[in-house]
């Protein structure tokens, strides 16, 4: 069966349009409940009224997969998308790095309509390039203010005990060009430096048993085996700054979600995302997840490396420069409508999203069609689980009018993400990171969807 | 077990294992961790090639030594291309040598582009790290192939074109912890949450949303 018969074109236009009875009732079913519903009226968010639909009469023809055999099994021993989903990737930003192996791309999350990030899509951030790392001869030593230096291989590390949980990584720097005004037409680039995935690997805190950290050693470090021998430090109980201030005690913490993860959504890290294996600190900056992970060391005190002194800075408006901003707090974006996908004609939506937070659970999701005037919460889908993307929706009846629609998380720590007059009244517009403002988009009249931003909100 | 006296943490799994009465059946034998046999113990000498992260104190700064006059030459043929000639970046790369202090918090408090201008003379801590990135690091594309001389040459190199020692400086294990840097003492230690929005749900302002849209079109291209 050669690859040409099936180059065809898509079948999904079937749906349209067909007013079958069930879908009439659906749709009956629906009006009743926007119609009825102060869920609707409550965000400003009134029923559009009958929508006319049209009517098909030309009899249905077959599609022209009908009568052709398809591809026989492992034709694509590893399988990959239907072709007519080639748009869904990743993209970088040509302008905003020099070259593309200190760069990054960004996750299509137009197109998702999960909370896990398929591995092809998920974002990459690399310094000195992704490597390949051969997983029969790669070691990782652990050392320092422990009883046991110890040096283990794969095999080893997959015969420990295995943790596995769900969790989002995000590059500081998501959202970071938006930071004067608006910039980019699309969510993928608005808030594609995050993805969420499954990832399992051994925790570090049974590590630690093992090798028997010292009680005194307030911080440990991470290395990897790429060009960049990227190495980050990280806190633990009692940990003070280079300057002999403690770090606040919820980041001492932080150390205890960690994992040496080497499989990410099932199967092994891809090498983008530094296999065969990476540190992962959930909830905070992904730089400190180190990929290629091939050395901890157990001190007690920070490197203060190039990522911590001139990299992963906030430089602030009161003149001082921001280290150690180790979480990323709450944030959530709009994925559908967005730039990316517009409105289709009057009538009834469903406002879809994505929430997250480093701090733990996502608590609340409120959206607003009114630009932030009104709000009204949202559904959370489950699972709702900590330190991970957690999917919102509400239904949305659309009369044709201009709407301004964003979404608000409230994290479980109580935490409310701030709206971008807030933001910018305490960081300015130089600091970079960790810009976790309420994103707004505004529906026109056309259906058209723009990336906007309210000033003074 | 003595050693889980000293752990980090108050309970052994071990122990755990055995108050859970696991230990007759073979599933987890009474000294089980699920670590019993696993890796291999490791020698400090073993380990020392490894072992060269630099702490911001100049902790485990290698031997050696590098003057800016030897700086001079690997800077230029390997560096300039990248950060200018002059340490003022080029085709995108970081500058060595940003606004001074005085100017850079000066664009900051009033809004203006700081970020561009970072540089070693204004958002960079401490010496040894610097030397540390070089090391490690650089040049770009032959990460971790310089000396550690020529490491130290190239440091003291960076530091004169950006103003922070001068010419006849010589840069080595017994000197960089003692370069004060210009930014040193303007970090600070994340003190966030820095915002403190509530949970309004109706009439949460009356005035008109200044909305503003893309001044240009087509940059995400």
């Amino acid at each position: 069966m050669s690859e040409t018969t099936l180059d065809q074109t898509p079948q999904s236009d079937a749906r349209e349009g067909v007013a079958s009875s069930d879908r009439r009732k659906f749709l009956r079913k629906s009006v009743a409940l926007a119609a009825s519903g102060a869920a609707a009226a409550a965000a400003g968010n009134a029923y559009a009224g009958d929508v006319k639909l049209e009517t098909v009469t030309e009899p249905l023809k077959d599609g022209p997969t009908r009568n052709i055999l398809g591809r026989g099994v492992v034709s694509v021993p590893y399988g990959m998308p239907s072709k007519f989903e080639k748009n869904v990737v990743r993209r970088n930003v040509s302008w905003l790095t020099a070259d593309t192996v200190a760069s990054i791309s960004f996750t299509p999350w137009q197109d998702l309509n999960g909370i896990i990030t398929p591995n092809g899509l998920h974002f990459e951030r690399h310094h000195a390039g992704a490597v390949d790392v051969d997983p029969e001869t790669h070691q990782l030593v652990i050392h320092g203010m422990v009883d046991k230096p110890m040096v283990f291989s794969m095999e080893d590390l997959k015969r420990m005990p295995s943790h596995t949980a769900i969790h989002f990584l995000e590059c500081p720097a998501n959202g970071a060009m938006e930071w004067r005004g608006v910039q980019m037409d699309s969510m993928q680039f608005t808030h594609g430096m995050m993805s969420c995935s499954e990832w399992t690997g051994v925790k570090l805190t049974d590590l630690m048993e093992y090798v028997g950290v010292d009680p005194k050693s307030t911080w440990l470090y991470a290395e990897a085996t790429d060009g960049s021998a990227l190495q980050r430090s990280i806190p633990m109980e009692g940990a003070k700054d280079q300057f002999g201030e403690p770090i606040k005690a919820s980041d001492c913490e932080l150390y205890k979600d960690a994992m040496i993860a080497y499989a990410q959504n099932g199967e092994a890290l891809r090498p983008e995302n530094g296999y065969p294996i990476r540190f992962l600190l959930p909830g905070c900056e992904a730089n400190m997840s180190i990929k290629w992970l091939r050395r901890i060391k157990f001190v007690d005190k920070p490197l203060v490396t190039y990522q911590e002194t001139r990299h992963y800075i906030e430089p602030l408006p009161d003149g001082t420069i921001r280290q150690f901003s180790f979480l990323n707090m709450a944030n959530s974006v709009i994925n559908y409508p967005c730039p990316d996908n517009q409105m289709k004609g009057k009538g009834s939506y469903e406002i879809r999203g994505i929430a997250w937070s480093g701090q733990g659970k996502i608590a609340h999701v409120d959206v607003s069609v009114d630009g932030g005037k009104n709000w009204q919460e949202a559904e959370l889908v489950e699972p709702v689980l900590s330190k991970c993307v957690t999917k919102f929706k509400l239904p949305f009846e659309w009369n044709g009018d201009e709407h301004l629609i964003m979404s608000r998380a409230t994290d479980e720590t109580g935490y409310v993400q701030p709206t971008l007059a807030q933001m910018r009244k305490v960081r300015g517009t130089n600091s970079i990171y960790h810009k976790n403002s309420i994103q707004a988009w505004k529906i026109e009249k056309t259906g058209e969807v723009k990336n906007v931003q309210i000033e003074n909100f | 077990m003595s050693k889980l006296k000293t752990s980090k943490f108050g309970l052994g799994l071990a122990a755990g294992a055995m108050a859970l009465g696991l230990s007759t059946a073979g599933i987890a034998a009474e000294h089980a961790s699920g670590f019993n046999g696993i890796g291999k113990n490791i020698t400090d000498k073993a380990i020392e090639p490894w072992d060269i992260s630099v702490f911001y104190d100049g902790e485990n700064l290698p031997k050696g030594s590098g003057t800016v006059e030897a700086g001079q030459e690997p800077y230029d043929t390997q560096c300039a291309m990248c950060h200018g000639a002059f340490g003022e970046g080029a085709e995108g790369y970081p500058k060595m040598a940003g606004d001074p202090m005085p100017q850079f918090i000066t664009s900051l408090k009033q809004g203006l582009d700081g970020v561009g201008n970072r540089g070693v003379n204004n958002a960079w801590g401490h010496a040894p790290t610097l030397f540390d990135m070089i090391k490690r690091h650089m040049p770009f594309y032959a990460p971790g192939t310089m000396g550690v001389d020529e490491s130290y040459a190239v440091t003291c190199y960076v530091l004169n074109l950006a103003n922070i020692v001068d010419y006849e400086f010589t840069c080595s294990n017994e000197t960089l912890a003692d370069v004060k840097m210009p930014a040193a003492d303007y970090y600070v230690t994340d003190t966030r949450p820095d915002t403190d929005n509530q949970r309004c749900m109706s009439d949460c302002y009356d005035y008109e949303p200044k909305v503003v849209g893309a001044a240009v079109t087509g940059v995400s291209e």
